[in-house]
């Protein structure tokens, strides 16, 4: 009986300090080694790792008293995944963050630290930091910038003899050559593309920067006429055979798959996607446009753009100094420099050297007039699907008229 | 003999228990010590890992809680009213779940059982297409997302590109695209996934069967059918119950293919109720209102799952 209650003793003991180990990762983690401290850098971009630890290294050699350890998690499950560790303190001392619903709920609970008075503001370009402003505070500073708009084939333009189009009439013109031509105008991804196409869709259909922020409030309704408007143009080009076979079906990595290989001209995606096709393709020559819904004369936005990848402190981090360094010092020209180059992205930094051909491309688009994405002014996330789920409608042969009163009554359901 | 003191007979068994009788005359109850430890390490992992969240779900089904902030409201029950009332996203995703487990539970119970009867002897060739068709079962479901996805895809994937190349364009579907067959599409790719794991329960109750009453039958001349209806059916009822029930829940639950292949569009039309519930915790940050949903969803399972146990019982044979 002894040696039972013994046995039982030891076990239970043994599953204590198993589970004591599982409850103490955190002080581990955030341990500080001689007097070195340690900060916790999330985000949600796995493909940076490299470029991101080479920059870290060169920051702990200017540091040494700061040690940074990286942790990248999923995008889409970033924030579920995320939100624990950031409303604990520990674990995420710098954190990057999405514009709109995101931004709004990690604000609202107060996760981050001001960051207005910081001298590394002025190393932005301006008009990129309001996806990180509330109430007038700067609480998070958008690193990337990407633009919402299709990607094309520069070399199928060239060997047709189109240009980018300027107006709705000119756009479908030149679907149509293209479609003439054995050219998918369009390649439409049923996953990605209606979250992003409708944002250069809507911009100049109704030409304010409020214009889905005002679903929210009631002062905007998807059943009004630009909404209406746009999903029929949608449904024009659909009617037309301007989108590849079923638009619906086919995934973001199928539609950038045909892109590549030169099937279709157009890429209903977004900058974002350049570095992806030049992988698959690298003597594929790419352009941005826009689809301009009216007129030339009437036309008041260029394209869209969204500053993302918002770098924030936490409020509950305990070494916040620390962690505002190590955001000074991604946003230094030479290391913005350095990270855009090894990872294809556009930044938000100002002075920063572009080397690829795409980035060149994209960087050009930073003197245009353009609009921050539509969708990401909103706050709730409901509203933003409502929107999406009215462009799959229409796609899958409902009429624009009753796509926008069905998105309606959803919006009507998130805002009450 | 000493032993005695902790053994009681139960049905006429002889059973441990955690009372001890002193004596024949007055039996004093004690509590053993010992089997409490035993149980506690399981007590401790069920409380902390199912109990707990659990009780804390229905807690916060009550409140507006986003998932992040640190304060939140009572609602009281609001979020079931809405749910149950207004909202018919959850309406078509339940409906989109039913469709989906009906669809899985009938092909994937109907077919591994056929061919569990196909594969029953253990010969090398069955056993070597037992592990083939138990292959999908150890991949893991987003590696199976991903491979399906492609598949089915209307401009590059191999179904429609053979159906095309052998002159059935005309059943050329655009399988995850089209609202009125995307669930199906997803229902099937469950049952390629896990047919093979049914499969190998079916294999094993049919080898518990007695060879002797297929004898006595084949004796008195019965037809592979009567053979069916009233030896190996019966006799496989508890095989079958597990199969179904856990079917059931398998399909209910199923996350993974869904999220990866369609992220439940277009047009919620593959949504059920694992991935609202996910979509409104962390995608629309009510998380009060997911717990709201995760009530509901696990009190739908358990409705499901205790008919059908009844139901299947009811049916079991004793020999």
């Amino acid at each position: 009986m002894k040696k039972q209650m013994l046995l039982l003793m030891m076990v239970v003991l043994l599953m204590g300090s198993v589970l004591a180990g599982c409850g103490n990762t955190d002080e581990t983690g955030g341990a500080e080694s001689g007097d070195a401290k340690t900060i916790n850098f999330l985000h949600w971009r796995g493909e940076d790792t490299e470029a991101f630890n080479a920059i870290i290294e060169k920051f702990e050699e200017e540091n040494p008293d700061i040690n940074v350890e990286m942790n990248a998690l999923p995008s889409d499950s970033y924030i579920a995944n995320a939100s624990a560790t950031l409303l604990s303190g520990k674990g995420a001392d710098v954190f990057a963050s999405f514009p709109g619903s995101q931004f709004e709920a990690l604000q609202e609970s107060g996760a981050y630290v001001e960051l207005g008075d910081q001298a590394f503001i002025d190393r932005f370009s301006e008009n990129m930091l309001g996806a990180g402003q509330k109430d007038g505070k700067q609480l998070a500073v958008p690193y990337q910038l990407v633009y919402n708009i299709p990607v094309y084939n520069k070399g199928v333009f060239d060997e047709l003899g189109i240009e980018p189009p300027k107006d709705w009439d000119g756009f479908l013109e030149v679907s149509q050559t293209l479609k003439d031509n054995g050219y998918d105008p369009i390649l439409f991804a049923g996953d990605v593309s209606p979250s992003q196409f409708i944002n250069p869709m809507v911009m100049n259909n109704q030409p304010s920067d409020e214009a889905f922020a005002k679903l929210e409030t009631g002062d905007e309704k998807l059943t009004n006429d630009w909404f209406v408007k746009t999903l029929s143009q949608i449904k024009e080009l659909n009617d037309k055979g301007y989108f590849q076979k079923d638009p619906l079906g086919t995934k973001k990595e199928g539609a950038a798959a045909l892109f590549a290989q030169e099937k279709g001209a157009m890429l209903a995606l977004g900058s974002y996607m350049m570095a992806t096709v030049a992988e698959q393709n690298p003597d594929i020559e790419q352009g941005l446009l826009s689809p301009i819904t009216v007129s030339e004369d009437e036309m008041k936005y260029e394209g869209i753009h969204t500053s993302t990848f918002m770098l924030g402190v936490n409020s509950k981090s305990e070494h916040q100094k620390e962690a505002l360094k190590f955001i000074e010092f991604l946003t230094k020209p030479e290391i913005a420099s350095e990270y855009a180059n090894a990872t294809g992205q556009l930044l938000t930094v100002k002075d920063v050297e572009y080397d690829s051909p795409e980035l060149t491309e994209t960087a050009a688009w930073l003197d245009k007039k353009t609009l921050f994405q539509p969708r990401y002014t909103l706050s709730k996330e409901q509203v933003s699907k409502a929107i999406e789920t009215a462009i799959q409608d229409v796609l899958s042969g409902v009429e624009p008229e009753e796509a926008a009163k069905k998105a309606q009554e959803e919006v009507d359901r998130a805002i009450k | 003999m000493q032993s005695n003191n902790n053994v009681e007979r139960v049905g006429g068994a002889r059973v441990a228990s955690p009372y001890v009788a002193s004596t024949a005359k007055k039996r004093k109850k004690k509590w053993n010590w010992a089997l409490f430890f035993f149980v506690l390490p399981g007590f401790i992992i069920y409380s902390v890992f199912f109990a707990g969240p659990t009780v804390a779900a229905l807690f916060l089904s009550f409140t507006d809680w986003n998932g992040i902030a640190p304060t939140f409201n009572y609602v009281g029950f609001s979020n079931y009213t809405n749910m149950l009332t207004d909202d018919p996203i959850f309406v078509q995703s339940l409906g989109n779940n039913l469709k989906f487990t009906l669809g899985v539970l009938i092909f994937q119970t109907v077919l591994s059982l056929f061919f569990a009867m196909l594969l029953v002897k253990n010969t090398k060739a069955n056993i070597f297409y037992r592990a083939v068709y138990f292959f999908p079962t150890i991949v893991a479901s987003v590696s199976v997302a991903f491979v399906w996805t492609f598949m089915y895809d209307p401009n590059i994937g191999v179904i429609n590109n053979i159906l095309s190349a052998v002159g059935l364009e005309s059943l050329a579907k655009s399988w995850l695209g089209d609202r009125n067959i995307a669930i199906y599409s997803l229902a099937f790719v469950q049952f390629w996934a896990h047919t093979g794991q049914m499969l190998i329960i079916f294999v094993a109750g049919l080898h518990a069967i007695p060879k002797e009453l297929y004898e006595a039958a084949e004796i008195e001349g019965a037809s592979k059918w009567q053979t069916f209806k009233s030896i190996t059916w019966p006799l496989l009822a508890p095989s079958a119950t597990i199969v179904v029930a856990y079917t059931t829940i398998q399909s209910f639950k199923a996350f993974d293919l869904v999220i990866a292949m369609t992220g439940g569009g277009p047009s919620y039309a593959t949504e059920i109720l694992s991935t609202f519930l996910y979509h409104e915790a962390f995608i629309n940050f009510r998380f009060g209102y997911a717990s709201a949903a995760a009530v509901i969803f696990m009190i739908i399972i358990a409705i499901v799952t205790v008919l059908q146990f009844r139901l299947l019982k009811s049916n079991d044979v004793k020999f």
